[in-house]
């Protein structure tokens, strides 16, 4: 995870027109490893949410004398971890929270992102001078490093993470949400909305908007598997997710010695971070492609 | 070229302040008191608003930081705490054994990851593309800190073939044994680049081939050879562009891998400050890091300009 | 420069094979151990080491000597006091507060100066005078602690010391076997910088440091004029290298890279033992165990409350976790100790008792303890922090107390264990996990529950206060025959238990994990032990 590259791609508006949309969803499902991912996203999703209902063993509730049993233990269908818990139930119980660390920080940076890329590229002048250039300084730190400096700084926690992380994420979106709206503003007939007097507000909203939010978007999900794996190193590291909590970053950790007694049970985590990562820049490629964004 | 490129230097000045603002508040973010741990345990009122005056943080934060900065330009970044040695030179020691990592993960990465890109853009929607692409997202999908624990235990535990941490006795030198340390982890370093600079390059030269000029140029008889040539020169600054951000990355990035290795680095620094809450060495290290990483910004453009002489003028 | 970059580079793809060779030998000659120590850094050189018991023990007692020291040549019986650098010491008979210790007349430093009163009485000032100009208060921050009874100090002649304490005590030899002696002519040499000294220090022990890199490597040689010549080392030279974490350390000694390691983790153990390297143990005066907080309003100030938690955990479950290394606790002393006693309340596992005494003090499933526990993912003598720690939270889980952690680093923890319960860096934390070193009567019982040495003044973390407890304690000091003392002593202990003062949890059987290579190496009961009987095959 160490060096993924959060360089601002160069992003073309989309025109907008009728029946884009359902031309994006045709297109999405013709490519069958992107629904396939979606599928695979969208089980991993709904068992996160509906953990509690599942009917699996207490995720905190251990015996030291299971500990490490291997793959298809009798009531231990992914055996038990260092401390003799169910993995299964921490693997998807780790799924919620590792994927609630790795994809709220998406979120909220792209609302945040878009919100300040939109208004710097809108305004121009001396306003986009001043955000882009805090951007610029951001962007000065490679991802991981203002990361974890941020992350040390603050200690651990799962709100710290989310903080932590939310910084990362908010320059490099801006920055495409800012060079879209630059290029949406400059088109004729944003023009012509100003000049038959209608106000920035109802201009961003109903000619800016509809332009930026689809790249944003595109951009914004291939995102989401970069801060998956850099929230789960920091939890690695000891600076994210608290133990005991079930989180995939963090399990690794935990069961880094017991890679010599039960390799596989060690391994599991690092598979689930790897399928779920995989399957996210997987869909981020296919809607991408559905949605016409060129990079 | 030189106007352009002191232009770049001076916009360059700004960033690097307002890096170094953020390095600063680093330690004022941080929850408790950044004496507690330097802080004779039994230190009496007086003797720690005598120590709080010592290190300045008495003073109001724009004070403490012209004072910080005045003193960081020098080449002071103050003491660690943990271990009462210089912070500069606690981080000349690890930035020397990270540039050396990083390094050797570039030159594994970058032709390997340029190869396979050129050979997907070139074969584009081929068996080749799909299964370089598969290599690829693969890469960048890795936990890579989780790839090198189970590389120690093959290559180091099984086989006994390479060292399982450590740069090697003494200072680095080109023998065998300093680079069997290196093998390990900047192999394990350069897979997620691997990834990234295929990507890119075959999204770049599958872009070039479909253009018109291309086809002109085929047209014109010229061998594949020959045209190839023609697209890496398109390709060259956008790539090169790519590599040295990713090298940027590779030396600010490696702190999962050096734990990992015990690599004696500037990650590893990184986390010993992070876990003795030492924040000058925290602040000092990131300061570097980041320094660092807004020269090398510097300079891969500059030689992107030089390569590309349509860029100037943009 | 690219050119040679990249001819390097090519050579680097054929190394593996090249390295098959390289590994089958590594290349060092039969006289060299090197250690991977548990620790981030290398402990603190300049005399009082930092880094808590392996400091003392690798990087102290190597470099450096006391007055006291320990004996270290037994593996079957618990360790006594023995002559360090000081030959005799007794109690004046009618003012026991006046100690006299007369010194060895042979010693010399490394640096060729000669070892006398006047040295021991400048190292104690360098800790304890704050206003002497060799002060220093990363030493003093080590060592003033460990003698809080001394109160002065002088040189009788060049060779004997009066060392006055504040009130009659009994445990003053075993308070100075922790404070070693630096040499002055060397620190004065080195333009009397201590940052200077680290670099190349000069004590009297057995080992010189010859090479020291910040957090990577030290490198000691036998000092072949040490004072006992039957302590010169019979090594050509020891490497130490800190290796925090636990696969790495782990993976070091199987690949080869050392020959030594501390405190292997217990799941790497069979493959250790498999790959044919030995793992050597003993039981040694080791205490791990959470240090409750008794400042108003800590929940742990009810008596129901700590004995329920003592009663929660299941210790045998966790000796699984720790293949088979620990001894479940009984009291606070090993149930092996001559101080053990016969306390009333037994320290075992029984969940339904628990329960009902968190029901009596008001607790239950609708109404949990909450509280904030302090702990360190690593440390001299901690065992397994992480999933031990996470043990007893499910443990207490079970009978309605809810801990939250509050994770620091080692170094940091210890800082935060001298400053006390109400020091705001333990962020409101109850509790600290620590391992206690309880060798003697002071380091045992008397330095956690006195009242005068509430932290900061002293390591009674928690600010427990019961007068009663001063009284057993005073008991003790004043008592100078040892057998009667030993009385006292169980007494003491039995109350420790009975009041359940601590969560206990377990006692540690230091393991190491050794080279087949390695011989010579006698194990004591202590936690320090003696490098110069060791060889190298």
């Amino acid at each position: 995870m160490a060096n993924i590259s959060l360089g601002a791609e160069v992003v073309m508006p989309v025109e907008q027109r009728r029946g884009y949309w359902s031309s994006v969803v045709r297109r999405f499902l013709r490519n069958p490893v992107a629904v396939g991912c979606a599928v695979v996203l969208l089980a991993l999703i709904l068992a996160a949410i509906f953990a509690p209902y599942l009917d699996l063993a207490d995720p905190y509730k251990g015996s030291m004398i299971k500990r490490l049993r291997p793959l298809g233990t009798d009531g231990f269908p992914l055996g038990t971890d260092e401390q003799g818990r169910d993995m299964l139930a921490r693997l998807i119980y780790g799924g919620r929270l590792t994927l609630y660390i790795g994809l709220v920080p998406v979120v909220l940076a792209f609302f945040i992102g878009t919100a300040l890329g939109v208004t710097a590229g809108y305004a121009g002048g001396f306003v986009n001078t001043l955000i882009m250039r805090v951007v610029d300084i951001f962007f000065a730190f490679p991802s991981v490093l203002l990361a974890i400096a941020i992350s040390g700084a603050l200690g651990a926690g799962i709100i710290n993470s989310l903080v932590s992380l939310t910084i990362v994420f908010i320059p490099p979106i801006t920055r495409v949400a800012e060079s879209v709206t630059s290029s949406v503003r400059a088109l004729d007939y944003v023009d012509a909305a100003r000049a038959s007097g209608a106000g920035a507000f109802t201009i961003v909203r109903v000619h800016v908007l509809g332009n930026v939010l689809g790249p944003v978007f595109v951009y914004a999900t291939s995102l989401t598997s970069v801060c998956m794996i850099l929230a789960a190193g920091l939890s690695f590291l000891g600076i994210g997710v608290k133990p005991p909590e079930p989180e995939w970053g963090l399990m690794l950790n935990t069961l880094r010695t017991a890679i010599y007694i039960n390799p596989m049970i060690a391994a599991l985590p690092g598979i689930m971070i790897f399928i779920t990562s995989l399957c996210l820049n997987l869909l981020s490629d296919g809607l991408r492609s559905a949605m016409n964004v060129k990079d | 070229m030189l106007v352009y490129f002191l232009r770049r230097l001076l916009y360059v000045c700004p960033v690097a302040l307002g890096v170094s603002i953020i390095c600063f508040m680093l330690v004022h973010i941080a929850p408790g008191d950044p004496l507690t741990s330097v802080m004779a345990v039994d230190a009496t009122a007086q003797e720690q608003a005598a120590m709080r005056a010592a290190y300045g943080l008495d003073k109001p934060l724009p004070t403490q930081y012209a004072i910080w900065l005045g003193k960081a330009v020098q080449g002071d970044l103050g003491k660690s705490i943990a271990s009462g040695r210089p912070v500069a030179d606690e981080v000349g020691r690890a930035v020397k054994n990270s540039l050396m990592l990083a390094f050797a993960a570039s030159l594994l990465a970058f032709p390997i990851g340029t190869s396979l890109g050129f050979l997907a853009g070139y074969f584009r929607d081929s068996w080749v593309d799909r299964l370089v692409m598969s290599i690829a997202i693969a890469g960048v999908s890795l936990p890579n800190y989780w790839l090198g624990i189970v590389l120690v235990i093959i290559f180091s535990v099984t086989l006994g073939w390479l060292p399982a941490m450590g740069a090697g006795a003494g200072d680095w030198a080109w023998d065998l044994t300093h680079l069997s340390h290196l093998v390990l982890p900047a192999v394990t370093l350069a897979v997620v680049p691997i990834g990234i600079v295929a990507r890119t390059m075959r999204a770049l030269v599958g872009e070039i081939y479909s253009m018109d000029f291309v086809q002109a140029l085929y047209a014109k008889g010229l061998e594949p050879l020959d045209v190839l040539r023609h697209v890496i020169r398109n390709v060259a600054p956008t790539g090169l562009s790519v590599m040295g951000i990713q090298l940027g990355y590779l030396l600010g990035g490696s702190i999962l891998i050096e734990t990992v290795f015990n690599w004696p680095g500037t990650g590893f620094l990184l986390s010993s400050a992070i876990f003795q809450r030492d924040l000058p060495l925290l602040q000092g290290t990131i300061l570097v890091l980041a320094l660092f990483f807004v020269v090398l910004n510097l300079a891969v453009d500059v030689a992107q300009a030089a390569i590309d002489p349509r860029i100037k003028r943009s | 420069m690219l050119k040679k970059a990249l001819r390097q580079a090519s050579f680097a793809v054929a190394l593996p094979f090249a390295l098959m060779l390289g590994a089958t030998g590594h290349a060092y000659a039969g006289g060299t151990l090197r250690i991977g120590m548990t620790a981030a850094d290398i402990p603190l050189t300049t005399g009082q080491t930092d880094q808590g018991g392996e400091g003392q023990r690798i990087m102290g007692y190597t470099v450096y000597d006391s007055l006291v020291e320990w004996d270290l040549t037994s593996a079957d019986k618990p360790s006594g006091l023995v002559p360090g650098l000081a030959t005799e010491w007794k109690v004046d008979e009618t003012d026991k507060t006046k100690w006299v210790f007369k010194l060895r007349n042979d010693v010399t430093f490394h640096d060729g100066a000669k070892f006398t009163a006047a040295d021991v009485v400048w190292n104690l000032d360098k800790l304890l005078k704050s206003d002497s100009e060799q002060f220093d208060q990363r030493q003093a921050a080590q060592g003033k602690s460990r003698i809080p009874a001394v109160a002065s100090y002088k040189a009788i002649d060049d060779y004997s010391v009066e060392v006055t304490t504040k009130v009659p005590d009994a445990t003053l030899p075993y308070q100075l076997s922790w404070i070693l002696m630096s040499s002055r002519a060397n620190w004065e040499a080195k333009g009397k910088s201590w940052d200077e000294v680290a670099k190349s220090p000069s004590g009297t022990g057995p080992w010189k440091l010859t090479a020291f890199v910040p957090r990577e490597r030290a490198e000691m040689v036998p000092n072949t004029a040490y004072w006992d010549k039957a302590r010169v080392p019979k090594l050509d030279k020891m490497v130490l290298i800190p290796l925090p974490e636990p696969n790495a350390r782990s993976a070091a000694l199987m690949s080869g890279q050392v020959d030594w390691i501390e405190a292997p983790a217990p799941d790497t153990i069979p493959a250790i033992t498999g790959a044919g390297y030995k793992i050597v143990s003993n039981a040694y005066p080791h205490n791990w165990t959470w240090h409750l907080s008794r400042l108003p309003g800590s929940p742990w100030n009810d008596i129901r409350v700590r004995k329920a938690a003592n009663l929660a955990i299941d210790r045998e479950g966790m000796k699984e976790l720790l293949g088979g290394l620990m001894i479940p606790a009984k009291g606070f002393f090993p149930p092996s100790s001559q101080w053990f006693g016969k306390p009333t309340f037994d320290v075992k596992y029984d969940l339904d008792a628990a329960k009902a005494l968190m029901q009596e003090a008001g607790y239950g499933p609708d109404k949990h303890m909450k509280v904030k526990a302090l702990i360190s993912p690593s440390g001299s003598g901690q065992m397994l922090p992480l999933p031990m720690n996470e043990y007893i939270q499910q443990s207490l889980a079970e009978i309605w107390i809810d801990v939250d952690f509050v994770v620091v680093e080692w170094n940091q923890m210890i800082n935060l264990w001298r400053a006390g319960a109400t020091d705001p860096g333990v962020q409101g934390a109850m509790s600290i996990n620590f391992t206690y070193f309880i060798q003697d009567p002071f380091t045992g019982l008397i330095r956690h529950m006195a009242s005068e040495l509430k932290a900061p003044n002293g390591t009674n973390w928690g600010h427990y206060s019961d007068p009663e407890m001063d009284k057993l304690f005073a008991e003790i000091k004043n008592t100078f025959d040892p057998e009667k003392q030993d009385e006292v002593m169980r007494r003491t202990h039995e109350k420790f238990v009975n009041d359940a003062l601590f969560l206990l949890v377990t006692h540690d059987v230091a393991p190491r994990a050794i080279s087949p290579k390695v011989k010579g190496y006698v194990q004591a009961q202590n936690w320090f032990q003696n490098f110069s009987s060791i060889t190298m095959e």
